[in-house]
């Protein structure tokens, strides 16, 4: 039991806190490490946030006016390295790590650095899909930009050439970590565009971590990129976040073995295409001839039906215009005139006549052109014996009749007039003297009256 | 003038000449330059259809041969 007098006196609240406070103050100009979160700004300009590793916690502050002197406010989830000093709040009974300065570690600079380049970079827009160039079908050479040693550059010789047996590849080898990294990639790019060996360019290292592949996340490397009249396709490994390089590259592969698929296509899978094509265009050339066989046999079908009609046509029409011709013809033209004379015929020969028209009529049923010509033939005949039928009365009804008994008529030979008295002539006047048979045209030698 | 003359108008022309001497109230002189002119008018006639008898032989062989 404790007497009264031995009895500790308490601490008051306040006593304690002053002590809390004492006990703290060695805690001071000291750096901690962590990562922000809950990040606040406060209404007088003070920010308010938590400080946590892995396991543990601790609330820090950052008064108004040294946030005003920071180079860098902290944001969520970046890990900085405060300066400052542990202090307890008696009024509120928290203990905080006012901080002074904010710093980044190593790595959270160059993250920092990073976020900034990939904004930039971004609102330039050179991410944007459509920026980039499209990988060639079949490249006559493969450019591959890597470490000349490892096993990078093996897969990748291994997987191109497994693919497309005589594929060109042409190796610029590149420091591809340390200081010297990004100027020696930058220029291996550069050098690819001037000579040209190559289609597309592969960007290739085995992975690593966030400091090994810094390289990939510089300005320089992503610019030479951007630059880069090839398309390049990276396969930097799948160790680490996506890289600038991944970003501003035409294609992004993780591993050579898909780099080497992307950039080459597989020259079995070429020669099936194009059998199978061939076999296509066969098929196709095959269906198409058989089509116009068909087309055409079609065709010729309808002609093959056609054609009897078309002759029967035409020959009704030649037969049409026969029978025109024949009619419009000179014979039928002169039968016509034939047929006046054959009237006159017999009206003068009755008998022919009758002959003639029952030729005629014997005729018609005969077919129309040898009828015609029988027809014209008889009409000749009959014109011709009409002829000599006025012949015959010609030389019946002329006095000539008489001159047969050896008498003979003399005429003057200009009137015409008949010489019935030596009287009616004189000499060296021209006459006719009509015989028998013939005249004779004589001049007057004498006259005896 | 009278080469001139048709089969038909030749034959109208015969028939005028003979029917003038059938009339028989021709003197001697117009009775004889009736039978010149029926002669002349005769062989025109048959001249024109000896042509036309002659046209239409032609005619019938040129469309065998062309057939």
């Amino acid at each position: 039991m404790l007497k009264p007098e031995e009895a500790q006196r308490p601490y008051t609240v306040t006593e304690l806190a002053n002590e809390i406070r004492r006990e703290l103050r060695p805690l001071t100009a000291l750096l901690l490490k962590g990562e922000v979160s809950g990040m606040k700004q406060g209404t007088r300009g003070h920010y308010s946030f938590a400080i946590r590793d892995g396991q543990s916690l601790i609330n820090a502050f950052i008064y108004a006016d040294d946030a005003r002197r920071v180079t860098t406010l902290p944001e969520d989830g970046q890990v900085f390295i405060f300066r400052g000093r542990v202090d307890y709040w008696t009024q509120y009974g928290t203990i905080r790590f006012v901080a002074d300065q904010v710093e980044f570690d190593e790595v959270g600079k160059l993250r920092a650095r990073l976020e900034e380049l990939k904004r930039r970079l971004e609102a330039q827009g050179a991410f944007a899909q459509e920026r980039k160039r499209k990988l060639p079908f079949l490249p006559r050479s493969v450019a591959i930009l890597t470490s000349p040693t490892g096993a990078v550059i093996h897969d990748l010789q291994e997987t191109i050439w497994e693919r497309y047996p005589n594929m060109g590849i042409v190796v610029y080898p590149v420091q591809v970590q340390g200081a010297s990294a990004p100027m020696s990639v930058a220029r291996a790019l550069g050098r690819c565009n001037e000579e040209r060996l190559a289609d597309v360019i592969v960007l290739a290292r085995g992975g690593g971590s966030f400091e090994e592949m810094y390289a990939f996340n510089t300005e320089l490397v992503a610019r030479a990129i951007l630059d880069s009249r090839l398309p390049v396709v990276t396969a930097l490994g799948h160790t680490s976040d996506r890289t600038v390089a991944d970003l501003v590259g035409d294609a992004e592969c993780r591993t050579p073995t898909e780099a080497g698929a992307r950039v080459v296509p597989r020259k079995a899978d070429l020669i099936a295409h194009l059998r199978e094509r061939g076999r296509r265009v066969d098929r196709e050339i095959a269906q198409r001839v058989s089509r116009e066989v068909e087309r055409l046999s079609h065709k010729r079908q309808r002609v093959l039906q056609l054609l009897p009609a078309m002759v029967r046509q035409r020959a009704e029409r030649i037969a049409r215009a026969a029978s025109e011709l024949l009619r419009l013809s000179p014979i039928a033209q002169v039968a016509r005139r034939e047929e006046a004379l054959r009237d006159r015929t017999r009206r003068v020969e009755s008998a022919a006549a009758a002959r003639l028209s029952n030729s005629s009529s014997a005729l018609a049923s005969r077919r129309a052109e040898s009828r015609l010509e029988r027809a014209l033939a008889e009409r000749f005949a009959g014109a011709t014996r009409a002829l000599g039928h006025r012949e015959q009365r010609i030389v019946a009804l002329s006095p000539d009749g008489v001159l047969a008994r050896g008498y003979s008529i003399t005429q003057d030979a200009e009137t015409g007039s008949v010489l019935r008295s030596a009287n009616d002539t004189h000499v060296e006047r021209r006459v006719r003297i009509r015989l028998g048979s013939g005249q004779i045209g004589a001049r007057v030698d004498e006259v005896e009256p | 003038m009278s080469q001139d003359l048709t089969y038909e108008q030749a034959l109208e022309k015969l028939d005028e000449q003979l029917k003038l001497l059938e009339d028989g109230n021709l003197s001697l002189e117009a009775a004889l330059k009736a039978v010149d002119d029926a002669r002349v008018y005769l062989k025109i006639c048959t001249e024109r259809l000896e042509a036309a008898r002659k046209k239409i032989e032609v005619r019938g062989e040129s469309e065998a041969t062309t057939e």
